[in-house]
């Protein structure tokens, strides 16, 4: 027997369960926070009644939405249109493996992290697509075709904007490119181009507003979820609630130090208090990071189709580019 | 200068501010809000203890309601048909229902089938514009109306409420003050006021002298059709107590010769009111 070989399938194991464990709550909590910070920004108290300050709310949706019917349509493509929400599901739950969690606490420690992060949530396209067309609705498969327009058009603004930081840092891996911040201070200070492109891109691309056209709740159809009832519908708004969740930690890993404290504190500590440590900071920049993409769409409305697109093609790519570009001479010039 | 990006700014910092302010969600079951006095609640037609409906028809919610919203329809203790429609039906149906009620026969409606008598609709705009359409003058307008007429026809009420552009609850509300007739009747019509404050003052006096004079009862006619008697407890609200009114004109305080003066000056001078000379 290959002892390692073993071990090896043992930890994936352990920490794809763990990962996927974790999903649920997190999506919980995040939309708990949607609910409470839009109702703040709205003057309602938002949901107060289930647990200590309605915090169970969003747990409580969870469990209703599990006991509601669960329908096709007669004419749907039942395989696919079964396939879909786990397709979703599935890709913001995989693209949560290489998140850097705090010094050895991330689930699979690749030394392509960021590339396989981006190619991953790129899934969540096919499946949205899948589910407008299996829904045999006009409006589910128009749903689908705008996803799946707006998705891989900031896919890559999103992309490239990350390349910048990937030139400077010399690396594709998420802990290399913390312990990189550690040495030479977060991202934020040497991308800022970067991160502006990344903000406007990950909004886009997990459907948040201002660019929330895929669904568009108060205008459109439902976009490609339109036939979905049940858990199925569950599923997608599940997913969609953790990538938010993700793009917000993503961002945190990349540009504000990761599990790295601020300043004032010792960066960084050893063992398995360091791992704790590392966790709060991670959690409270990625919960931060939240609020604010909460609060935004407390705040802006949404913007038109053309402008969309528009800005994805016209302004954040060749932003992206120019970024590029002025890092790689920079580093070739500079020596960095 | 346009810095882009700033608008956001300042709707995120009104959005985060608003997160911090105080809430404007009332918290129902705990804290309930206080009511005016007059708040009833929703609203519920109450019964009696003999388990039938307190609502008479008195059409009084329906006339003062501001936007009509209030109409009846339904079926009295015999299952006649209640619904809308002239203030003396109500009256009508009213007083036999006490009477049932008392298990007394009631008497039969006079003139029932004169409500919708025809008009002389050119005449009736005249009039109107006369007064320039303006609503203070609907009383006159009755009064004109009742003059040549001898009663207000309800196609009358109904072509006044359309042209003038006022709420049909409110001529009708206002057709209901004293002096007017919404029924044809004969003669001139003398009410005597038996208010408390003019039986105080010597109303029943008055009332009996009448009677004697006239040789009939409230509520009838002359031989000759040219006086009807009523009695009323409005017709003056004790300001002038005893007070008489002939047709819509109020007369007091009065002596009971005066009184008797005034009735038989006006049996003397008309046979009919309406009756243009």
């Amino acid at each position: 027997m290959d002892w390692d070989l073993l071990l090896g399938v043992g930890r994936f194991l352990l920490a794809t369960t763990l990962i996927l464990l974790l999903t649920v709550p997190t999506a919980f909590v995040v939309i708990q926070m949607e609910l409470k910070i839009i109702a703040g920004a709205q003057l309602r108290y938002g949901p107060n009644r289930i647990g200590p300050w309605g915090m169970f709310q969003s747990t409580i949706h969870g469990f209703k939405v599990l006991a509601k019917e669960d329908h096709i349509p007669d004419q749907a493509d039942r395989a696919t249109f079964t396939m879909a929400p786990w397709m979703v599901y599935m890709a913001a739950a995989m693209s949560m493996l290489v998140i850097p969690f705090a010094p050895g606490a991330i689930a699979a420690d690749f030394n392509i992290g960021i590339v396989y992060f981006f190619a991953v949530l790129g899934l969540s396209v096919v499946g949205l697509l899948v589910a407008g067309w299996a829904s045999y609705n006009k409006y589910s498969l128009l749903g689908g075709l705008r996803s799946a327009a707006q998705l891989v058009s900031y896919e890559i603004p999103l992309s490239l904007s990350v390349v910048g930081a990937v030139v400077l840092a010399g690396t594709l891996n998420f802990r290399e490119l913390i312990e990189w911040q550690l040495a030479h201070g977060w991202m934020l200070i040497w991308q800022p181009v970067g991160l502006g492109i990344f903000y406007i891109a990950s909004l886009a691309e997990i459907n948040r507003t201002p660019f929330d056209m895929v669904e568009a709740d108060s205008e459109l159809v439902a976009g490609p979820f339109t036939e979905y009832s049940g858990m199925r519908f569950g599923f997608f708004f599940f997913a969609e609630y953790l990538a938010l969740f993700i793009m917000s930690g993503i961002m945190a890993a990349l540009f504000f130090g990761g599990w790295l404290a601020p300043w004032p504190f010792p960066a960084q500590l050893d063992g398995f208090v360091g791992t704790l440590y590392g966790v709060f900071w991670f959690f409270l920049k990625s919960y931060i990071f939240v609020a604010i993409a909460v609060l935004l769409r407390a705040t802006l409305v949404r913007v038109r189709v053309d402008q969309l697109m528009g800005a994805a093609w016209k302004v954040l790519l060749p932003l992206a580019m120019v970024n590029l570009l002025v890092t790689a001479v920079a580093v070739v010039v500079f020596k960095l | 200068m346009r810095i882009p990006g700033l608008g956001i700014l300042k709707g995120l910092r009104q959005t985060g501010r608003n997160y911090w302010a105080p809430k404007v969600t009332n918290q129902y079951p705990e804290s309930r809000p206080t009511m005016p006095d007059r708040w009833r609640g929703r609203l519920d037609l109450i019964y009696d203890p003999f388990g039938e409906h307190k609502c008479e028809v008195c059409f009084q919610c329906a006339q003062v309601c501001p936007v009509e919203a209030i109409d009846m329809s339904g079926f009295d203790s015999e299952g006649n048909r209640i619904r809308y429609g002239m203030q003396e039906i109500y009256d009508e149906r009213r007083d036999p229902n006490a009477y049932r009620r008392a298990g007394l026969a009631a008497a039969p409606m006079r003139n029932a089938a004169r409500w919708d008598e025809a008009i002389d609709s050119p005449w009736l705009r005249g009039v109107i514009d006369g007064f320039g359409g303006r609503p203070e003058a609907l009383v006159a307008i009755f009064s004109a109306i009742q003059e040549r007429y001898g009663y207000l026809p309800e196609r009358a009420l109904r072509e006044t409420s359309e042209t003038m552009s006022i709420h049909w609850a409110q001529v009708f509300g206002a057709a209901g003050l004293g002096g007017f007739r919404l029924l044809p009747a004969d003669g001139h019509l003398v009410t005597v006021c038996i208010c408390a404050a003019c039986r105080f003052a010597g109303g029943d006096e008055l009332l009996e002298a009448v009677r004697a004079q006239l040789g009939i009862s409230p509520g009838e006619t002359t031989g000759d059709g040219a006086i009807s008697l009523e009695t009323s407890d409005e017709v003056a609200a004790g300001a002038l107590s005893p007070a008489l009114r002939i047709d819509t004109l109020v007369y007091g305080p009065l002596t009971v010769e005066q009184g008797l003066h005034l009735v038989t000056e006006r049996r003397r001078t008309g046979a009919r009111a309406g009756a243009r000379a």
